[in-house]
C-alpha cells in the first residue's frame, strides 16, 4: 500500500507544531478562532497577529505551500477590502487620489475585516498543514468523548474515518486502474458534452462500487473473526499523550488570550 | 445482527473514502465557473448509502465526508460557518435515505418507474437540505464581506451554481445506476 499518499494538505515535518498533540492544536484553534472576535484594537489585532504569524514560521512549512493554501481566499481578502473601500463612506477624508476620496473610517473597517479573515484562515490552515488525518481523527476521538453520553457514535465514526483514510490510496489506484480500462474500450472521460461526461462516469463507478462493496464485506468478516465488538475496552496502538510542550503551548496560549481580552477597548 | 452493524460501518467508511475520490479525481471533475465551483459527483455514495442503509447510513456517510473536506483545506471564518459547512451539510445529506424502504419496495417488486421516482425525490431531499446548510453558512461567510449588502443573494448565487447542477449530475447518474443494478446497490 502506498503510505505515502498524502490527503489534504498535510506537510510531514518535525518543527515544534507537528510533534504538538493533535488535541493541543484543535483546543488552541477553537479557542483562536473564539477569540479573534473579540480583538477589536490595534493592539489586540497586532498581538494575535504576531502570534499567528509566529506560530506559522515556527511550522518550518515552505511559504509556498501556505500561500498555496490561502490562495483562493485573497481574491476575497482583497475583494473585502476594496469593497470596503469604495462602497461604505463613513468618517473623515483621509486624502483622496486622482480626485477619489478615502475615507478613514471604511478604510479602517475595511482593513481590519480583510485581517480577520486573513488571521483566521491562515491559523486554521495551520492544522492542516502539520497534523496528518489519522492524528485529527484520533483527536476528535478524544475531543468528542463526552458526546458518548448523549449516545453519539464516537468510537464507530473514529474507527470509520481511519478504515476510510486507509482504502483512499487503494481505492484511487483501483479507480485509476477502471478508467484506463474502460478508456481502453473507448469510454472519453475527458472531453465531450455534459451529457456525454456524465454518462461516463457509468462504467467507472458499477465496477467501483462492485469492488467496493466485495473489500467491505471482506473486511467486516475479518474484523468479525478477529472478534471485533465495538468500543467499551478497546486499546490503541497509537495513544495520545500531553508532554510538557503541550502544558506550555497552553499556557502561552491562555497568555495570549488574557492579553488580547486586556487590549480590547 | 452484529455482522450486520459491522458490515454497515465499513461500507460507510468506504463510501465515504470514494465520495472524497469522486471529488478530487482530476479527470472527473467539470469546471463550471470562475470561482471554482465544479459539479461534483460526490454527493453519489453518500446518496447511495442513504438508500442502502437507511437515514443513519447515508448521514454517518456524510459526516465522514464533511471531515474529508475539511482536510483537504476549510474556509473558516466563523465557529458557526464552519460548523455547518463542514458538519451539518455532509450530513444531511443523508435525509435522502427517508425513501429508503419505498424504493426497496419498488426495487423487489421490479417496478423501474417507482425505483426513478424515488430517487430523484430522495436525491432532491439530499440536496435542497445541503443547499439550505451551504447557504445559511454562505450568509454568515459573506455577511464578514459585505456589511449591509444583500448577502443572501451572493449566497443563493454561489451556492445555488454548483449545487444545481451537482443535484441535477447526481440524480441523472443515481438513475442511471439504479436503473441497472439496483438489486446489488440496495442490498436486497
Amino acid at each position: 500500500m502506498n503510505n505515502s499518499m498524502i490527503i489534504g494538505q498535510y506537510v510531514p515535518g518535525t518543527s515544534l507544531i507537528h510533534r504538538l498533540d493533535p488535541r493541543t492544536k484543535i483546543l488552541v484553534i477553537f479557542f483562536f478562532v473564539i477569540i479573534v472576535f473579540f480583538a477589536n484594537s490595534v493592539w489586540s489585532y497586532s498581538i494575535l497577529t504576531a502570534f499567528a504569524i509566529g506560530t506559522a514560521l515556527a511550522t518550518r512549512v515552505p511559504l509556498s505551500f501556505i500561500v498555496k493554501g490561502l490562495k483562493p481566499v485573497w481574491f476575497l481578502i482583497v475583494f473585502t477590502f476594496l469593497l470596503h473601500l469604495f462602497v461604505s463612506r463613513q468618517g473623515d477624508i483621509l486624502f483622496s487620489v486622482l480626485g477619489f476620496p478615502f475615507y478613514e473610517e471604511s478604510l479602517i473597517q475595511g482593513g481590519t475585516l480583510s485581517l480577520r479573515f486573513f488571521l483566521l484562515i491562515l491559523f486554521t490552515s495551520l492544522l492542516t498543514l502539520t497534523t496528518s488525518p489519522i492524528e485529527i481523527t484520533d483527536a476528535i476521538e478524544y475531543l468528542l468523548h463526552p458526546l458518548k453520553k448523549l449516545r453519539f457514535p464516537v468510537h464507530e465514526l473514529a474507527l470509520m474515518m481511519s478504515i476510510s483514510l486507509r482504502f483512499i490510496p487503494t481505492l484511487m489506484q483501483e479507480a485509476e486502474k477502471i478508467s484506463k480500462a474502460q478508456a481502453s474500450r473507448g469510454v472519453d472521460f475527458r472531453t465531450g458534452s455534459l451529457k456525454d461526461r456524465v454518462s461516463a462516469v457509468i462504467p467507472l463507478l458499477i465496477p467501483l462500487f462492485v469492488s467496493a462493496f466485495k473489500r467491505a464485506e471482506e473486511l467486516a468478516m475479518a474484523m468479525e473473526a478477529r472478534g471485533y465488538q465495538g468500543g467499551e475496552g478497546r486499546t490503541k496502538i497509537r495513544a495520545l499523550l500531553f508532554r510538557k510542550k503541550d502544558y506550555i503551548v497552553f499556557f502561552l496560549f491562555c497568555l495570549i488570550m488574557a492579553a488580547t481580552i486586556g487590549t480590547r477597548v | 445482527m452484529q455482522q450486520q452493524r459491522v458490515l454497515f460501518l465499513v461500507e460507510g467508511a468506504i463510501f465515504a473514502a470514494i465520495a472524497l475520490l469522486l471529488d478530487i479525481l482530476p479527470f472527473l471533475s467539470i469546471k463550471l465557473w470562475f470561482q471554482g465551483g465544479s459539479i461534483s459527483f460526490a454527493m453519489i455514495p453518500v446518496i447511495l448509502m442513504a438508500f442502502r442503509w437507511g437515514v443513519s447510513g447515508g448521514m454517518i456517510t456524510g459526516l465522514l465526508f464533511g471531515f474529508f473536506q475539511f482536510f483537504t483545506g476549510a474556509f473558516i471564518v466563523h465557529p458557526v460557518q464552519a460548523f455547518l459547512d463542514y458538519v451539518v451539510a455532509f450530513a444531511i445529506i443523508g435525509v435522502a435515505g427517508v425513501v429508503s424502504s419505498q424504493l426497496k419496495a419498488s426495487a423487489k417488486n421490479n417496478n423501474v418507474k417507482f425505483v426513478l421516482v424515488y430517487v430523484i425525490i430522495g436525491t432532491f431531499i439530499g440536496s435542497a437540505l445541503r443547499f439550505l446548510t451551504h447557504f445559511g453558512a454562505g450568509m454568515i461567510f459573506f455577511g464578514y464581506l459585505a456589511e449591509g449588502q444583500p448577502v443572501w443573494i451572493y449566497s443563493l448565487l454561489y451556492n445555488g451554481g454548483y449545487m444545481l447542477p451537482s443535484f441535477i449530475a447526481s440524480a441523472v447518474v443515481i438513475s442511471l445506476l439504479m436503473s441497472r443494478r439496483h438489486k446489488l446497490l440496495l442490498r436486497l
